[in-house]
């Protein structure tokens, strides 16, 4: 039913592929022509660069006069002097403008597409736009790629600013990196849930108020609910806190685009973040204390415990973190949830005549006139019939 | 043998929602180059049939087939071929008019290159040449009620399913319209209608369809339609007098055997009362009837058809299966 299904096996008709692009691309360059018309998007764009320019600056503001304090006292790492209060004003500066932009697209990119299918309900355009020999897949990836085409460019807009923080140190390139991959992940993740629940309810509100609950539970509701189990997990062993501790399931977090974002500048180069670290530490239950206990050779670190032995479960995904886990976990989300959208766009009925173009039950009646009538047109059924099944 | 396939076919077609039966077995036979229309009130069928041809309703039972093509089992196939206008619709207001073909242009395949010239010629004829770089949202409705009708066409369709593509517009759009149908099948399209009047279909149509409630009660060109049905004149009758004389008039009117029912007295303002009755016999019947009914003593002021327009024919129609139904 998608791209990669009918492409593959389908020599009989080489131009399916091609079809298909030609319409997921011709459903984007519709949706961006209303949407980039107007003042509306260069407001939004302005305000959202205009909101993370003045976070920075807020930043710098307060942490500039403070670095040279706190780290003057052999702090992180115990490197302490004026390149390390430099470093420390870079990865404040990394470490807000990350989470904020993560929190904005939270809220920007579920807007986006929690409409895209309810609203052509609404307005009575679906029945003109599926009536075509688009394949429901097609419009509903050209959807969703419209809506996240404008969001990549609000994500992939603030990456000068933040280059800012290799000025100062604290931060690599392949901090930014790691940071934009998280951000794509979440924005294709929450948009893929906006335009499941647009596919799925009939109003625009209702598809926007559910996603939004779902955006909520993910993030928070995982947090508290890990939280949580946890204690109680604990409090049956006699306290949280008493040595190594029971924790809930690990996976509970792989939702959460919070923990993969803290993740992210919480590990910066060299040395990590530590506040943020030994929080995050805490809820994973493995605790290494990355001010204290880090090895660093070269350029490379990574976390020990008390014994000077690497933590376990963070060495066993290489850089030992959880952002890779939680963005490919986005990524399935998005492309369930994008098949099953493209399933509540097919009109009730018909939904396996898409995936079986000729299914024996409704083909060539044998008489009356209607038999002759399909003999007729041979070359039609025939057609038909050399579609292989995908 | 059949010498052409038919555009549209169907048989035994039914849809079923829940308990209410929405189209009820119905078939069609159209020929290329016909338009044929779909006639009954609101929720007769007619947009159901049309939307289980357009691929976006399956139907319960029954088949259906557009050139040929089962639709059920190879809807992208049939959507090639057919150009759909609901009966409401909406459209993306934030486009403008070359925008929006151009849009479904490209939804349907149409090659750039050959993008530009076809909108200019689909808006020359649904007549909105000026209005290309408007604003979809600008457009009064008539207009975009030909909006919607030019995009149908832009990949050059053999089958154009049009519900009711004049409801709501002023009488000139829909001379306009009309017009423009008519142009259409000048280009060998075929052309399935619906409205819920038939006169607006009578004059174009070559085939007509009476759907009500899901069933199909005539089918045939409107002239077979209307001799069927010739044979039943509809007499209307004024006569002076007072309620009594009335009476007497539609009993005495009524022990006449040709006479199939009498509707009576309606009172006119010039003091006369109005009995209409169906009558079964050719002209000279009806003037033995006038002479026999004056030597019996009824003060008959007026005696003519009423006249037989297509409203009526359908009403009668429609009128006879409810009796047929009671019966």
């Amino acid at each position: 039913m998608t791209a990669t299904g009918t492409t593959a096996q389908r020599p009989a008709r080489p131009s399916a592929a091609r079809e298909f692009v030609a319409s997921v691309v011709t459903i984007m360059v519709k949706e961006l022509r209303s949407r980039m018309r107007g003042r509306r998007a260069f407001i939004v764009l302005t305000v959202y660069l205009g909101i993370l320019a003045l976070i920075t600056y807020g930043v710098y503001v307060i942490v500039a006069p403070n670095a040279q304090g706190i780290t003057g006292g052999g702090g992180i790492g115990g490197f302490g002097g004026p390149a390390n209060a430099s470093a420390l004003i870079g990865q404040s500066i990394f470490t807000l403008l990350s989470i904020f932009q993560l929190i904005l697209i939270c809220f920007i990119a579920p807007a986006f597409t929690a409409g895209q299918i309810s609203l052509e309900r609404e307005k009575q355009t679906l029945d003109l736009l599926i009536s075509t020999p688009m394949r429901p897949g097609a419009i509903v990836i050209g959807k969703l790629a419209a809506a996240l085409a404008f969001v990549v460019l609000m994500i992939v807009a603030a990456i000068p600013i933040t280059a800012i923080v290799l000025m100062y140190g604290g931060a690599s390139v392949d901090d930014i990196v790691r940071q934009q991959l998280v951000l794509l992940a979440t924005a294709l993740g929450l948009g893929a849930i906006g335009l499941f629940f647009s596919a799925l309810l009939k109003r625009t509100q209702a598809a926007t108020v559910l996603t939004y609950i779902t955006v909520l539970a993910l993030t928070i509701g995982t947090t508290m609910l890990f939280i949580f189990w946890s204690v109680v997990a604990n409090q049956t062993e006699g306290g949280f806190g008493a040595g190594a501790q029971k924790r809930a399931p690990e996976v509970l977090m792989y939702v959460n685009p919070g923990v993969a974002m803290l993740d992210v500048v919480s590990n910066t180069e060299p040395g990590g973040f530590g506040g943020i670290s030994g929080t995050l530490a805490q809820l994973r239950g493995n605790a290494p204390d990355f001010g204290a206990n880090v090895e660093c050779i070269g350029n490379e670190c990574r976390p020990v415990d008390q014994f000077g032995e690497p933590v376990d479960d963070v060495a066993e995904t290489g850089s030992g973190y959880w952002w890779p886990r939680v963005s490919l976990t986005f990524v399935l989300i998005a492309a369930v949830l994008t098949l099953a959208a493209t399933r509540l766009v097919v009109p009730a009925g018909m939904r396996w005549a898409f995936r079986r173009p000729a299914p024996p039950r409704r083909l060539a009646p044998t008489t009356g006139p209607a038999g002759n009538l399909v003999d007729d047109s041979s070359p039609v059924i025939q057609e038909l019939n050399e579609e292989p099944d995908r | 043998m059949m010498t052409a396939t038919p555009v549209v076919e169907t048989r035994g077609l039914v849809k079923r929602y829940g308990d209410h039966l929405a189209v009820a077995g119905v078939d069609l036979l159209v020929g290329p180059g016909e338009i044929y229309g779909l006639v009954g009130p609101n929720g007769a069928g007619k947009t159901t049939t049309m939307k289980i041809l357009a691929t976006l309703l399956a139907p319960t039972a029954g088949e259906a087939f557009v050139t040929g093509i089962p639709v059920g089992a190879d809807p992208l196939e049939v959507r090639r071929r057919i150009g759909y206008m609901p009966d409401f619709y909406g459209v993306y207001d934030d486009l403008r008019v070359w925008e929006y073909l151009d849009f479904f242009a490209r939804c349907y395949g149409v090659p750039a290159n050959r993008r530009a010239t076809m909108i200019g010629e689909l808006l020359e004829i649904v007549g909105l040449t000026e209005k290309r770089d408007e604003y979809v949202e600008t457009l009064s409705r008539g207009m975009r009620q030909r909006l919607c009708l030019a995009h149908t066409l832009v990949h050059d369709p053999a089958l154009l399913i049009l519900d009711e593509p004049a409801s709501g517009l002023d009488p000139r759009a829909r001379v306009e319209m009309r017009e423009i149908l008519r142009e259409l099948r000048s280009m060998g399209k075929t052309i399935l209608v619906s409205s819920h009047i038939l006169p607006e279909l009578g004059e174009m149509c070559t085939g007509v369809a009476i759907i009500d409630r899901g069933r199909l009660l005539r089918s045939g060109s409107i002239d077979e339609i209307e001799r069927s049905l010739r044979a039943t004149a509809l007499l209307r009758i004024e006569l002076l007098g007072d309620e009594d004389a009335i009476t007497a008039a539609s009993e005495w009117l009524g022990t006449d055997s040709r006479i199939a029912d009498v509707l009576g007295g309606t009172r006119s303002s010039d003091g006369a009362i109005r009995i209409e009755a169906s009558f079964d016999g050719p002209p000279e019947a009806q003037a033995d009837l006038l002479r026999a009914m004056v030597e019996a003593g009824h003060r008959v002021v007026g005696f003519s058809h009423a006249t037989s327009d297509l409203e009526e024919i359908f009403l009668k129609v429609t009128g006879q299966i409810d009796e047929e139904a009671a019966a």
